[in-house]
């Protein structure tokens, strides 16, 4: 019988056979990694001996002395700040006006999720065209306002660099909170928002007092996973400023690859992803605890 | 305080027909009761008058206001949901007070009004806890207690006991009176429970398929149902049907059916021949060794104080309720006479009240 068959491969009651092909995949892809990292931040690459040597806590220490790392720390948080506070009500927004059966809103929909299939190097490009000085559009228009002096491009004056790359961000991954805060929506009962209407409230009160409490959860979501993606920035900067002008967009995971691949220093490299590893822990489990909600 | 006036109602969801031209009114400090089987309009003529449904036609009236168009929050009413609908994410008394907070009402008074409420619906202990933390009644009383503190002009409710187990329900059905008493507040109660219409209802609108079968207090409704539909819904157990006709024998008019004859009074407005139901409801039917319906026990319930004694009378099947000392077992022949005066005749075409 078809049935007997399909039961003769899930005989095992045993929890290990069906963990193994997993535990597996992580021992080798994130546990032996993260060990050897360690190992490393506590060596150092020795071109003329081509060998890695023992330096103890050196790595450390010099990370601890480093304005460059110090300064990458800061550009970090700056951009995960600004781009998280963007994407979060620029997303609401946009998810609360969409969230209806209007015509037209269903493909609109749909529309969003374009931006996120393009591989975020590539829209580094678009932007870094759109942005160019003398033939990009965002750069015409702006002077064209009056908003941007000509002999100052975006992307190579270090007042308006950030701001440059973050625009293509906040482009790129709204769409990802819109999406997300749509579903959130849409699970939402009706009942409460009809007794608040009876109840008298207006529409911002029911915004306020009902549908953001009740969205809370998603929202938490929203920020951990956008939040954590927000500081590894790379991509972005790597492609439209390599960090410059001077070093005023060199974030930290930029750095770190830079001390890795282009100084060959493998062990600070390896030491700063691992302070990037533990401040993204740190603060994901400090927004998880403080985030948890009750209902 | 408000009246309420429905003028010729109509609701069509899409293509679909669900309520035609219903018409009512209903006075200042009224408690009225829409009651009727599921599906029959009953909840969405509710939500029309709160605004969460279209009217699709007619003239809906609070006060004096034709309200057709006015958003619900402006329509100055309260309603108590099936579901209790609370706001998951508030406490007790932010549920509560959550009408009164929108109004910008002073901190002071809104507490004063959720403790006030609190304390009739023996809510205080549960003021800081959220609706996920409370019981199916408690819920349902936090509901209570949000309409309570808002001073409408007209309560809604919709199947508010639905979803509470028989004793709690008997307990609430009380406390919801009692306030009604206390406050005066015009209310409009829909249910299905005909107990619930039954003991709590000013006025009962009877409801089948959109339409409106009967209005009139429960003594009304339930001594003289205006048509077989209201008879058959109204009262448990059910009222007993025999179908026959009206004769004259021996000079009275006589409701004759197979194996079956019954004296009827003589201001009968049943013309001789007339094709019609008989209805008795149980409760109307007494043993008796003259009784002129002779019958066939088949079984015996108590159901506490009374027995139902269900019988085979000439083909028929019937149930009569008598006091628990009357009781029959199964087989025994019996003999039950009517009531006086608690015949009710139908006609068979038409369905509609004849006497």
């Amino acid at each position: 019988m078809r049935v007997a068959k399909a039961r003769r491969f899930v005989v095992s009651d045993h929890p290990l056979p069906w963990l193994l092909p997993l535990v597996a995949i992580l021992l080798v892809f994130t546990v032996y990694p993260l060990i050897y990292n360690i190992w490393l931040s506590f060596h150092e690459f020795v071109p003329r001996r081509r060998a890695l040597e023992f330096v103890g806590t050196e790595n450390w220490v010099q990370l601890w002395n480093d304005t460059r790392f110090w300064q990458s720390l800061v550009i970090t948080f700056t951009y995960f700040a600004i781009a998280l506070v963007f994407e979060l009500v620029l997303g609401m927004a946009i998810a609360l006006l969409l969230d209806s059966d209007g015509f037209g809103l269903g493909f609109l929909r749909g529309v969003l999720t374009m931006t996120l299939v393009i591989p975020p190097a590539i829209v580094g490009m678009m932007y870094l065209l759109m942005e160019d000085p003398q033939f990009g559009v965002i750069s015409y228009l702006l002077q064209s306002i009056g908003l941007l002096n000509p002999n100052n491009p975006i992307l190579a004056t270090a007042s308006t660099a950030l701001a440059g790359v973050l625009v293509a961000e906040i482009w790129q991954w709204t769409p990802f909170m819109v999406l997300i805060f749509l579903a959130g929506l849409r699970a939402l009962p009706p009942e409460p928002y009809e007794a608040a209407m009876i109840d008298g409230a207006s529409s911002f009160q029911i915004f306020r007092r009902i549908t953001l409490p009740m969205m809370s959860k998603v929202i938490a979501i929203a920020v951990l996973v956008r939040g954590i993606d927000l500081f590894r920035v790379f991509d972005y900067v790597f492609v439209m400023t390599s960090g410059g002008p001077g070093a005023s967009t060199y974030s930290l995971s930029l750095y770190a690859w830079q001390q890795t691949f282009s100084f060959v220093k493998w062990g600070y490299g390896a030491t700063l992803s691992l302070v990037t590893l533990v401040i993204i822990l740190v603060i994901a489990n400090l927004f998880i605890r403080i985030a948890k909600v009750r209902w | 305080m408000a009246t309420v006036e429905y003028r010729n109602i109509a609701k069509n969801f899409g293509h679909v027909e669900v309520m035609k031209d219903v018409s009512f009114g209903i006075a200042d400090r009224e408690f009225v009761v829409l009651l009727g089987p599921s599906g029959c309009g009953k909840t969405t003529l509710l939500r029309m008058t709160a605004g969460l449904e279209s009217v699709t036609n007619g003239d809906l009236l609070i006060g004096d206001r034709r309200v057709n168009d006015v958003h619900p929050r402006d329509r100055d009413i309260a309603m108590v949901f099936q579901n209790y609908a609370l706001y998951p994410t508030m406490k007790v008394f932010d549920n509560i007070g959550f009408s009164l907070e929108v109004a910008k009402v002073p901190k002071a008074e809104i507490r004063k009004k959720v403790e006030w409420a609190a304390e009739i619906l023996n809510l205080t202990p549960y003021l800081g806890r959220y609706p996920k933390e409370l019981s199916g009644g408690q819920r349902q009383r936090v509901a209570m207690g949000r309409a309570m503190v808002r001073n409408a002009a007209v309560f809604l409710f919709d199947e508010p006991l639905s979803n509470l187990d028989a004793k709690l329900r008997t307990h609430m059905r009380v406390e919801i009176r009692q306030l009604h008493n206390r406050l005066g507040t015009t209310t409009i109660y829909v249910t299905h429970d005909q107990i619930e219409a039954m003991t709590m209802a000013d006025k009962i609108v009877l409801m089948h398929a959109g339409r409106i079968m009967q209005i009139g207090t429960p003594d009304e409704v339930y001594e003289r149902p205006n048509s077989k539909y209201v008879a058959d819904f109204i009262g448990s157990p059910s009222m007993n049907f025999i179908a026959g006709a009206v004769e004259t024998a021996g000079g009275s008019p006589h409701f004759v059916a197979e194996g079956v004859s019954i004296g009827l009074s003589p201001e009968i407005k049943a013309k001789p021949g007339q094709k019609v139901i008989m209805g008795v409801r149980p409760h109307d039917l007494g043993i008796s060794d003259a009784g002129e319906i002779k019958g066939e026990v088949v079984l015996s319930e108590t159901t506490g104080a009374d027995v139902q004694i269900h019988l085979r009378v000439a083909g028929y099947d019937a149930v009569a309720v008598v006091p628990r000392d009357e009781r029959r077992n199964a087989g025994a022949a019996i003999n039950l006479s009517v009531l006086p005066g608690k015949v009710h005749l139908f006609d068979a075409a038409t369905e509609l009240r004849v006497a």
